[in-house]
């Protein structure tokens, strides 16, 4: 009875509100820093880079950024920044660095190596990260097979790496940070008792899909390999195919809180010293926290930010890469990314797909002709057929001008308003096609070709003419090679619209003229945008016409390679009149 | 900025050509006719030969100074306070030409295919193009140009050629039309006034050198004229030079004619995009030429400050005439007998003034 007065007295009187909210991620002081002490800002690395050596003051920021450091990186001083003879201080370090034991990936296994006497040791590595066949085969050979091999008292990091470590990979370091790194890379490091250095053994082992067939840049012919996201494997898919030791590799990191390794790839004796320079240098400038992507390293590597038109050449394919480093340019592939980037790059390039170069000339030509027409087609089609519909009506013959306007008799919007919405609505199906999952993925395209096709006539919402222009524009923009210059191409064809339904053929005019002149004044890596066309240069017999390959003797000029040649003026040794049977004759 | 972007022969012919063509866009074959009748086209052969001249005598001033362009050898030659005279006139000659051009070409658009939209429209846009042209400079301009020069040059083609059913060769004849004064000097010296050479003089330095302002003026010349007496050839011989004198617009008058076929008829619509592109490309140039010419004057180390001034004088020049007569006439009777003031005399006297100096010994300040 007490109880239900009590909810009746509750009902009627005024209860304030209840805090249901059990959660408030509330501002904080860090939130009024711009740039935090972390380093990742550029300004801090500026002023820290301003006032110290690079070293000191990179290793101040990495003490800071980690959890649970601050206390014991900081008063260790000198003595924590590099490896200790004593066993404990160096597991203690490692344990702040990781922040131990609240991290779970970090496994630190002790055990004793078993020379006579024996040994204490541990080592450190990320679990998931490094192969457990490598693990144990080092953990056997250091704790059993050692007992056999050596006898040496003395067990030093040198004595075990010279006569105890059987993998392939292993080095001696001394300083915390080059260790961290390399463990944080699917490495394993081993301390010792009584040295002053680690062994870091190369232990990675993470899992990775395989390679497997390209997936956006599909062909009949040639070969059928892409990248993945491993980079020694995608190095490797390279040199795979260019067996020459004038292919070099050189690596450099970006990141400066997650570092990841950029694999920079040229052929010495043919690549322009001068570009691999700029490349280097580009890519070591970038002070930004982290890049994970080819994609993202791309827009801090490009000339023009705000042009629509990709400046870098953006694959999956190992054998366009090779192709592209065979004519003097420059691959940049990044670890954890299946795609590699190939500079400088020309709108040329980018129309082609190499599958051209592995057919017979003339079917290349061909279809560098169908994909050229493609072109046009995808960036001025809807512009030119509203211009056409709105202001030059005496330019269509009057049966089709009568067939259109018949279509048209029905629909209730201005043609220009039909056409965005079909073009939008084209635009959503293809999106939707792709974040759908794969399974439904493939219905997609016939239910909207459906509802925008069949059912969007009959419910007189758009005349049969649009839908026709608009899935030829769509067809036509998916025959282009690269994704990022179709990206450009469907985002330039909305302009084109937008001039051609306001002024007929002199908006289209108006954007035409804009789009070259942004377009020529465009630069890759130093190189314009448009050639070999304009500049007019030597274009090696590849350009939109692909030359007979026996005629491709030279390569393009706008690289400025070291060797311009490729081949001889016959490269066929064995026609007559050139010394039959020329070349070295070597066989597989 | 003037200098600091090179190209190449095909490039800068291409741009002076495309540049020149510009006039058989609008009414200037048809004054050309009503001058020669039809023997017009011979009286675009002795303006050719009038103009190869004229690029001898730009070549002779500028071949002693390589490195600089007429400007700085109008200053250096004449002195500071007729040199900057000399200079304003070119300046304000090109401003003159931008915005006749700019008129005469939105009138062209008026007619051709949009009626009813205001022509200070169509003017803004040609001036905020020839802004922006002018703003990113003469290598994108020369390459643009370039790019976009065999299309032009097979719509033209395809407009000559498309005619060729209705050509009657016996409208050539009488083959000294209107008479050998009215072909040879008059119509010859009308004809072979000509914008670009002093252009071509006032952007040399992105030219490697005199000798190449000769290779590429003279052939740049060589093809604008062979494009106007073909031009002429076919409105003679297509239209007759009577009908022809009466086209204000000579060019769509015979592109609407062309038919090729029940499909391919009144295809002049598709001309458009080609002469507005070869406006904008004219307009634009004279912009950036009246610019650098005014930044050389004045020793300013950058033109593009000066370009938003420039376009608001072109756009209210352009806008001044007060129908499309009075344009045509103004462009017809004043720039065509002017030019020969800026394109010729005026470098008379500069030559022999530096030529005179030059004889009394190496004196002069610069």
């Amino acid at each position: 009875m007490k109880n239900l007065l009590k909810q009746v007295m509750r009902i009627l009187t005024y209860q304030d509100t209840t805090f249901r909210e059990g959660f408030i991620l509330k501002e904080n002081d860090f939130d009024n820093k711009k740039t935090g002490a972390s380093g990742a800002g550029p300004k801090s690395q500026e002023e820290d880079g301003g006032k110290k050596s690079a070293g000191p003051s990179r290793r101040r920021a990495r003490t800071l950024r980690r959890p649970g450091s601050e206390g014991s990186m900081e008063s260790g001083g000198a003595d924590t920044a590099k490896v200790s003879t004593i066993l404990d201080r160096n597991r203690e370090t490692i344990e702040s660095i990781y922040g131990l034991p609240v991290n779970k990936d970090i496994i630190i296994r002790d055990y004793t190596i078993g020379t006579e006497p024996p040994v204490k040791s541990f080592l450190v590595y990320i679990d998931g990260m490094s192969s457990r066949t490598d693990l144990n085969f080092l953990m056997q050979n250091l704790m059993l097979e050692a007992r056999e091999i050596s006898r040496d008292p003395i067990a030093s990091a040198p004595s075990i790496l010279y006569r105890l470590l059987p993998g392939s990979q292993a080095i001696m370091l001394d300083s915390f940070d080059k260790i961290v790194d390399a463990v944080n890379y699917g490495d394993t490091a081993i301390f010792v008792q009584g040295s002053p250095q680690a062994l870091v053994v190369e232990t990675k082992g993470w899992e990775h899909r395989p390679v497997e067939k390209p997936r956006s840049e599909q062909a009949i012919s040639g070969p059928q390999e892409s990248f993945i996201e491993n980079l020694r494997a995608n190095t490797a898919l390279v040199r795979k195919i260019i067996r020459s030791e004038k292919l070099y590799t050189e690596m450099l990191s970006v990141g400066k809180r997650y570092r990841s390794d950029v694999a920079v790839m040229y052929m010495s004796d043919l690549a322009n010293p001068d570009l691999v320079k700029e490349v280097k240098r580009r890519i070591s400038s970038i002070n930004v926290d982290y890049i994970t992507d080819t994609g993202m390293l791309e827009q801090y590597i490009e000339d023009s930010p705000m042009n629509l038109n990709p400046q870098t050449h953006y694959t999956e394919r190992p054998d366009r890469v090779a192709a592209f480093l065979a004519e003097g340019k420059v691959a940049i592939i990044l670890s954890g990314s299946p795609y590699a980037l190939v500079v400088p790059t020309t709108m040329y390039a980018q129309l082609h797909t190499g599958e051209e170069t592995y057919l017979r000339w003339q079917y290349g030509t061909f279809l560098r002709y169908t994909r050229t027409f493609s072109f046009y087609l995808a960036l001025l089609l809807p512009g030119l057929y509203l211009a056409a519909v709105l202001f030059h009506q005496e330019m269509i013959p009057t049966d089709l001008l009568l067939a259109i306007a018949g279509n048209r008799e029905r629909v209730p919007f201005p043609t220009v308003v039909e056409m965005l919405m079909m073009e939008f609505s084209f635009e959503l199906v293809r999106e939707a096609g792709l974040r759908i999952p794969s399974p439904i993925g493939s219905t997609i395209g016939i239910v909207g070709a459906l509802i925008l096709g069949q059912a969007a006539v009959q419910a007189n919402l758009f005349s049969p003419v649009i839908v026709i222009v608009v899935a030829v524009t769509g067809l036509a923009s998916f025959s282009i090679p690269n994704y990022s210059l179709a990206f450009a191409v469907r985002t330039y064809r909305f302009f084109y619209i937008i001039m051609g339904s306001m002024l007929g053929f002199y908006g289209i005019t108006i954007a035409l003229f804009i789009q070259i002149m942004l377009t020529t004044n465009l630069k890759s890596f130093g190189v314009p945008y448009l050639s070999p066309i304009a500049p007019r240069t030597y274009a090696g017999g590849d350009v939109v016409t692909r030359l007979p390959i026996h005629m491709q003797i030279r390569r393009p000029d706008y690289i400025n390679p070291q060797d311009n040649v490729r081949a001889p003026e016959e490269p066929r040794g064995w026609v007559k009149g050139n010394g039959g049977g020329g070349g070295d004759g070597r066989q597989e | 900025m003037d200098g600091k972007s090179k190209f190449g022969l095909a490039e800068a012919v291409v741009l002076l050509t495309v540049s020149n063509m510009a006039r058989i866009f609008i009414s200037f074959p048809r004054t050309l006719v009503e001058m020669s009748g039809p023997a017009a086209w011979i009286s675009s052969l002795t303006g050719m030969g009038l103009s190869i001249l004229q690029v001898y005598l730009f070549y002779m001033i500028l071949k002693p100074n390589p490195g600089q362009n007429i400007v700085d050898i109008a200053n250096k030659s004449l002195g500071n306070i007729a040199g900057t005279i000399f200079n304003t006139i070119f300046a304000f000659f090109f401003l003159a030409v931008a915005a006749l051009f700019t008129r005469t070409f939105s009138e062209a658009l008026i007619i051709s295919a949009l009626p009813a939209t205001p022509i200070s429209f169509l003017m803004s846009g040609f001036i905020m193009l020839a802004v922006l042209g002018s703003y990113i400079g003469l290598e994108a301009m020369a390459r643009s140009a370039r790019l976009t020069y065999p299309f032009v040059l097979s719509g033209i083609v395809l407009l000559l050629l498309g005619l060729s059913p209705l050509w009657d060769l016996q409208q050539v004849f009488p083959i000294l039309g209107n008479g050998p004064v009215n072909v040879f000097i008059a119509g010859g010296f009308i004809s072979g006034a000509v914008t670009e050479i002093l252009l071509a003089a006032v952007i040399v330095k992105s030219f490697h050198g005199p000798e190449m302002f000769f290779k590429i003026t003279s052939r740049a010349m060589l093809m604008g004229f062979f494009y106007l007496t073909m031009l002429l050839l076919v409105m003679v011989t297509t239209l007759s030079w009577n009908t022809g004198q009466e086209d204000t617009l000579p060019f769509y008058t015979l592109a609407r004619l062309v038919y090729l076929g029940r499909f391919f008829q009144r295809v002049e619509s598709i001309f458009i995009i080609i002469w507005g592109f070869i406006g904008i490309i004219k307009v634009t140039l004279t912009l950036y030429a009246s610019a650098i010419t005014l930044a050389g004057t004045f020793r300013l180390q950058d033109h593009r400050p000066l370009l938003w001034p420039l376009a608001l004088i072109i756009f209210t020049g352009s806008i001044l005439p007060h129908d499309m007569p009075a344009a045509v006439r103004l462009e017809a009777l004043l720039i065509r007998e002017v030019t020969w003031l800026p394109t010729v005399a005026m470098p008379v006297v500069i030559l022999l003034v530096s030529r005179l100096r030059k004889r009394g010994g190496p004196n002069e300040s610069g």
